[in-house]
């Protein structure tokens, strides 16, 4: 079940979930379309924000405080189509008290690449 | 200036509820009421819905440029996009996002867009784009 409402109507889901890792997936319907017959890139990267914020809630533990996304950088390298399975990894690259930074992928089913991003993310502590 | 040709919004934009409220030659911009169903688990507007508007508004604003017909024959596709979320919006307030080019070629393209809250005007973030231009020659 998807925590984050946005992602969740689209009709992505979580398909894996432990510390520092993340994976979602998501069928391409017509309307996750952009211009022409190709996935909008916004269905893209709000996949990878909620992928990377998912493996961040992990590794810093269900106690931690709220992380917010504050930076978002992606290329976009190919693309994909109605009815095509999409694949989207993000995992935790690095983590401080105050930021993390994550990287994401995002495949077809054929394994081959069609997205590569990066997230930043500032953290709050847990309120005592 | 009006361009030549019709433009219409993407089929995921329009699921999402965004309006294009502009399209002139050099500027697009949309709009967007925020709902709960825009909202990530902290309870304010996922940043996927501002990458959303913005990829749109600003590969419209592109498109206004170059001419619709024009980028029918030659679509223009997204390749790099740099988003800065610099403040939160919730439910209830419009989202406002304005794009403009920054420069337009043969093969490549580069735009920029702006989001605010339209009750203030705050800036809720900013972005940077470019585009290549499929089969784009001298």
């Amino acid at each position: 079940m998807l925590r984050s409402r946005f992602v969740g109507a689209t009709g992505a889901s979580l398909e894996e979930r432990r510390s520092g890792y993340a994976k979602m997936s998501l069928v391409v319907r017509a309307d996750h379309l952009g211009g022409g017959d190709e996935v909008h890139g916004g269905v893209i990267t709000a996949l990878m924000d909620s992928t990377l914020a998912i493996a961040l809630r992990e590794l810093r533990g269900d106690g931690a405080g709220l992380h917010t996304s504050i930076e978002m950088n992606a290329s976009f390298l190919d693309s994909a189509r109605e009815g095509d399975l999409v694949t989207v990894t993000g995992e935790i690259t690095h983590l401080t008290a105050s930021v993390a930074f994550g990287e994401a992928s995002a495949y077809t089913s054929s394994g081959e690449i069609i997205a590569r991003g990066r997230v930043t993310f500032a953290l709050q502590q847990a309120k005592d | 200036m009006q361009p030549q040709g019709e433009h219409s919004q993407s089929a995921f934009v329009s699921l999402i509820g965004g309006r294009q409220e502009e399209f002139s030659e050099g500027m697009v911009r949309l709009s967007l009421v925020l709902t709960e169903e825009h909202t990530n688990p902290n309870g304010v507007m996922h940043g996927g819905v501002i990458t959303t508007l913005m990829d749109e508004a600003v590969g419209g604003v592109i498109a206004s440029v170059r001419g619709i017909d024009v980028m029918r024959a030659a679509p223009h596709s997204t390749v790099e996009m740099n988003v800065s979320f610099i403040s939160s919006a919730r439910p209830g307030d419009t989202i406002v996002v304005e794009a403009t080019a920054l420069k337009v070629g043969r093969s490549a393209a580069f735009g920029e867009a702006v989001a605010s809250r339209g009750s203030d005007g705050a800036i809720v973030a900013k972005g940077r784009f470019t585009f290549v231009i499929t089969g784009g020659r001298s």
